[in-house]
């Protein structure tokens, strides 16, 4: 999906206003101010910013997993204001998939057990047979009964790949998905990345301070004193 | 609505049976698991071993009786009340008892008969010399013969072979009997025993209209064919029938049965209390590792709900798989215990109930929901954002309200053992504000321990001041976990102190009660002109001996004026008070090892009443048992006929007395000067070393009228049980001392990453091995010391509490547990903590820094 141009005219994300504000005693300090944002089903869009930018807050709005302060927020046209958190939840179960920077793999799980932890919220009897297939599509069919410490980091950023579009989920966020890994290793789990999110069809926003991998997205925001610009991803610089 | 529901419902219960499969590897987990089936195990093991001891320890003392249920009556038994009896599932065997004369040639002899049948005895042996010596028979005589008490042998000159006449019929003695099979029973007669059997008495013309004869139904079966009948008997009781069980009349075994019942259901209680807290331990250990979890279900669109009932599941399958686990380690634990106790435990236990293994599944459950409970809530709250923001962890639960919750099933739990809930809830109360000082105290004494190891000399290398400084660094930098270890290792070592020194209490308790010298024989009519002649033999042959108390026989008449029966409480109708004459004493001054618990001591009494003034009642003293199953009080007027004259009495005090002491107790007391008018004897009870026959044969020849009567065999029996009923307490503590260890175990493996994380840092600045262990072998040792000081302070507190409002015994000091404690206490966490801690130091710092957040 190296278009710019939407194919469908509706965002599957779209905020308006959003702020976020942090309290901390008297004081009260604004980490997102005011910003709009609307994300197409099939795009990827980088949002770019140094650390302490507010780039994770953001994605934890974005994905429902934190409440704004002020301003609106829809994720597959519902409003994310009128759902509690169990709302949210259930509106992201199945649909949305997740690739963190630290992996967030359950140590006392298998890679195959790991895949398999989204799928098992709802019934599914093809479940094993997913997770295994997708653990084989990012290379790791060999390893299925590895616990996360018996991987290298690279390993088990492939087995939260697998996670995260195991359910076909329509949305995944990624945050700093090569923050923890060598630059070599990096680049290999940002071709997997793409390369699902391709074959999949998948929309994918991500958050990084890698420009490299910011350059790979379809569309760039940057992420400075609480606002988003945007940029055109040829120009981010090296 | 109900199709997709029991689906989800039948989802979850999949998941939550995959994911405990899954969690098993975790190591928190193990420990939960094992905490639990310790829980289990031991209040199975405890309820299995108690409920099938007591239940045979009680037909052991059946066997004092001669069977579970003794009736008795003037007159024979009706055919339907055994009838429904043996419905029932009892066996029955009838005895009858009189007095009679026996003669041997020209002598002749009162004596105490028993007439006995083919079914006796139900419970144990008689021990008989058939002319070649003692032997244990499980029978009685055979018919046409005659068994004799060797006192009987003596005063008649009788030998076996010889025949002896009892009314018309001629019996060959065949046995002489050194021990009936059911000692107590003819205690109250002062007459040598004749045992025949019940189908001679016809023959012997003695059964005539008028004769006192007592009639007897010995019934032995299950406790639920006793239960079975218990409102039958009832209304037996009430029909004037005397009606006697074990625990109902025998109180010397009654209250040693109730207290180690008591102890050991304490014990029991101990062992949960030390799992619930090993439990919790864990549980913390299982939430901070299941906060990903949670946050990572939460993110992928989990509801609340949904965690809510994954974890419940998961832990309710974890605690019915301990459940089932503890109980059978329980089942086999109890039948092990009997092998221990091997040939002590001679009585055929009945097999093992459901109700104790009914208790330890609730057990199981109640300490997981108490003690786990409000920490697992904690998952509930995760915030899906913890993904991405770790140190958003949800607030831990308030430790008060996590100790408020444990503290509350644990006291339902105590109600639930103890049967008391007033116990329950002072025992909960005493222990909250106990938890809350020891909370103050504990964080004081930490401070105090830190401050002054802060305060050591700081010196290079690694020698014992050194890594005593350090290790109280370590544990001042965590100062919130270490101060809940110090509590969660002060409350084990209190229960296992508790629970050694009450043992310890007890068993001087029953030793104190029985001393080598307690009376073992009693001396009973002896006439007023040889009582000092009596003292000085005594006083010459005894180890020792009670006072000579006076004895006058007198019965019950009235109560304010009223027919007795009609004065009395319903349930007291069939009191044996009632039914037969009391022996009545007088006395200056308060008997020994008796205690006026109400009114006052007769003073001058006998002055004011010595011309026997019928129109003024003098002053009596009453057993306060008596009282209280009488319904009388004090000022209340006590009619008594004695002979032919009638003495009014008005309750002047109410006094508590040792029944266990086997010296002469009286129901009744009068001051001097009103019975000594009336004929009288005197009793005394005194020691005699069990083989010393010949001061007991110069007493006979001395003082031919005194009868004096053996209780030694009663005494033997007693001490047996208590015997075993000690060996039982004692493997008991042994288990309950294994529980806390496991707490400690518990603990220190939940601190262990931690521990390991700050190992790994040590390294990195180039401790080395030794000083690693020095240092935390100074960490455990300082947590341990403050951990016994604290568990001292609560044990004497608890102790105090505890002694005078469930156990019984007299409160007192001990001060060697303020030593024992500390000491033991830095011995024990130091000892299991380098045993634990060995393969943190044996870690690269490589791996020891990456342990946080993992198994």
């Amino acid at each position: 999906m190296s278009d710019s141009s939407p194919v469908n005219p509706y965002p599957i994300l779209r905020a308006a206003h959003l702020t976020k504000r942090v309290e901390s005693g008297e004081r009260s300090l604004t980490i997102l101010s005011d910003l709009a944002l609307e994300v197409f089903p099939g795009e990827s869009l980088a949002i770019l910013g140094q650390s302490g930018a507010g780039k994770s807050t953001l994605l934890g709005l974005l994905a429902g997993l934190d409440a704004p302060s002020a301003g609106e927020l829809e994720l597959f046209g519902e409003p994310l204001g009128d759902l509690d958190e169990d709302g949210r939840a259930a509106l992201r179960a199945g649909r949305v998939g997740f690739v963190f920077q630290n992996f967030q793999l359950l140590p006392t799980l298998t890679a195959l057990e790991n895949v398999l932890l989204p799928l098992e919220l709802a019934p599914d009897g093809d479940a094993e047979a997913k997770a295994r297939d997708w653990l084989g599509r990012v290379g790791l069919g060999e390893r299925l009964d590895h616990l996360p410490k018996q991987l290298s980091g690279g390993e088990q950023q492939r087995v939260a790949l697998a996670r995260a579009f195991v359910t076909g989920a329509e949305l995944v966020f990624a945050d700093e998905p090569t923050g923890n890994l060598d630059p070599a290793t990096g680049e290999r789990i940002i071709d997997s990345l793409f390369a699902l999110n391709r074959e999949a069809g998948t929309t994918l926003v991500l958050v990084t301070h890698d420009r490299a991998l910011a350059r790979r997205c379809d569309r760039c925001l940057s992420l400075a004193d609480g606002r988003l610009a945007a940029i055109v991803p040829e120009e981010v610089g090296a | 609505m109900t199709g997709p529901r029991s689906q989800r419902l039948r989802h979850a219960v999949r998941l939550s049976w995959k994911g405990l499969g899954r969690d098993l590897r975790a190591g928190d987990v193990r420990a939960l698991f094992v905490a639990l089936v310790l829980a289990v195990a031991a209040a199975t093991m405890i309820g299995f071993f108690l409920d099938r001891l007591e239940r045979g320890l009680t037909r052991q003392a059946g066997q004092l009786l001669g069977g579970d249920i003794v009736l008795e009556q003037s007159r024979p038994f009706d055919a339907a009340l055994r009838g429904a009896l043996e419905d029932a599932g009892l066996t029955l065997s009838d005895q009858v008892d009189m007095v009679s004369m026996v003669s041997h040639g020209d002598a002749f002899q009162p004596v105490s008969v028993k007439a006995v049948d083919d079914a006796y005895p139900h419970y144990g042996v008689s021990r008989v010399d058939r002319g070649t010596g003692p032997e244990a028979l499980a029978s009685g005589p055979a018919r046409g013969t005659a068994w004799v008490a060797p006192r009987l042998a003596l005063l008649l000159d009788l030998g076996v072979g010889d025949r002896l006449r009892l009314g018309r019929a001629e019996l060959e003695v065949s046995g002489v009997i050194e021990r009936e099979a059911d000692p107590s029973a003819g205690f109250g007669s002062f007459n040598p025993r004749l045992m025949v059997h019940v189908d001679d008495l016809d023959a012997t013309g003695l059964i005539q209209p008028g004769s006192r004869i007592e009639y007897e139904i010995l019934a032995a079966g299950s406790p639920a064919a006793v239960e079975a009948v218990t409102s039958r008997l009832e209304r037996l009781r009430d029909e004037g029938v005397e009606v006697r069980d074990v625990r109902r009349d025998r109180p010397r075994l009654g209250s040693a049965l109730s207290r180690a019942d008591r102890y050991l259901s304490l014990a029991g209680l101990a062992a949960v209390l030390l799992a619930g807290v090993a439990v919790a331990m864990a549980t913390r250990r299982y939430v901070e590792r299941h906060l990903d979890t949670a946050a990572l279900l939460r993110c992928f669109g989990a509801r609340q709900a949904d965690l809510v009932r994954l974890f419940a599941l998961q832990l309710l399958w974890l605690s019915l798989a301990a459940a089932a686990l503890g109980a059978l380690l329980g089942l086999a634990g109890q039948a092990l215990l009997l092998g221990l106790l091997g040939s002590l435990v001679t009585v055929e236990l009945p097999p093992p109930g459901l109700m104790p293994l009914a208790l330890g599944v609730l057990t199981a459950l109640a300490v997981l929901a108490g003690f786990a409970g409000p920490t697992l809530l904690r998952l509930r709250r995760v915030s899906a954002l913890k993904v991405l923001r770790r140190e958003l962890d949800p607030l831990p639960a308030s430790a008060w309200w996590v100790v408020g919750v444990a503290g509350l099933v644990f006291g339902a739990l105590l109600w639930l053992y103890s049967g008391d809930l007033v116990l329950a809830v002072s025992l909960l109360l005493g222990g909250g504000l106990a938890l809350a000082i020891l909370w103050g105290l504990g964080g004081l004494l930490l401070s105090a321990l830190l401050a002054l190891c802060a305060r050591l000399p700081r010196r290079g290398g690694s020698g014992p001041l050194q890594a005593l400084r350090l290790g109280g660094r370590q544990l001042a930098r965590r100062r919130a976990a270490s101060l809940g270890q110090l509590l969660a290792f002060s409350v084990a070592l209190f229960a296992m102190a508790m629970i050694a020194l009450v043992r310890g209490d007890l068993l001087d308790a029953w030793r104190d009660q029985l001393p080598q010298d307690t009376p073992n024989q009693f001396a009973i009519n002896i006439q007023p002109a040889e009582r000092d002649a009596f003292a000085d033999a005594l006083n010459e042959a005894a180890e020792a001996r009670s006072a000579l108390y006076p004895m006058v026989r007198g019965r019950l008449t009235a109560i304010d004026g009223r027919p007795p029966r009609e004065a009395v409480p319903a349930e007291a109708r069939g009191d044996n008070a009632l039914r037969r004459e009391l022996n009545l004493t007088w006395r200056a001054d308060l008997p020994e090892g008796n205690r006026l618990v109400a009114g006052e001591w007769f003073e001058d009494a006998g002055g004011a009443t010595r011309e026997g003034d019928r129109a003024s009642p003098v002053p009596i003293s009453v057993e306060s048992g008596l009282a209280e199953r009488l319904g009388l009080g004090l000022g209340d007027l006590l009619t008594f006929s004695v002979g032919s004259a009638t003495v009014d009495g008005r309750i002047a005090s109410l006094r508590e007395l040792d029944w266990d002491s086997f010296r002469p107790n009286f129901y009744v007391i009068f001051p001097p000067g009103v019975l000594e008018r009336f004929g009288h004897s005197y009793i005394t009870a005194f020691h005699l070393a069990a083989d010393d026959r010949d001061t007991l044969r110069r007493l006979v020849r001395e003082f031919p009228g005194v009868t004096l009567l053996d209780v030694e065999a009663i005494l033997e029996r007693v001490r047996e049980v208590l015997a075993k009923v000690t060996r039982a307490v004692e493997l008991v503590l042994g288990l309950v001392l294994l529980a806390g260890v496991s707490v400690l175990y518990a603990a220190l493996t939940a601190s262990l990453p931690v521990r390991a994380h700050e190992a790994g840092l040590l390294r990195v600045f180039g401790a080395g091995d030794r000083l690693l262990s020095r240092v935390q072998g100074a960490e455990y040792a300082l947590l341990g010391l403050a951990s016994g000081l604290l568990a001292a302070a609560l044990t004497e507190l608890a102790a105090a509490g505890l002694y005078g409002g469930w156990l019984d015994l007299a409160p007192r000091w001990h001060p060697w547990l303020w030593i024992a404690l500390p000491l033991g206490g830095a011995l024990l966490v130091g000892v299991i903590g380098q045993w634990l801690s060995r393969g943190i130091r044996r870690r690269a710092p490589a791996e020891s820094l990456g342990l946080l957040g993992e198994t």
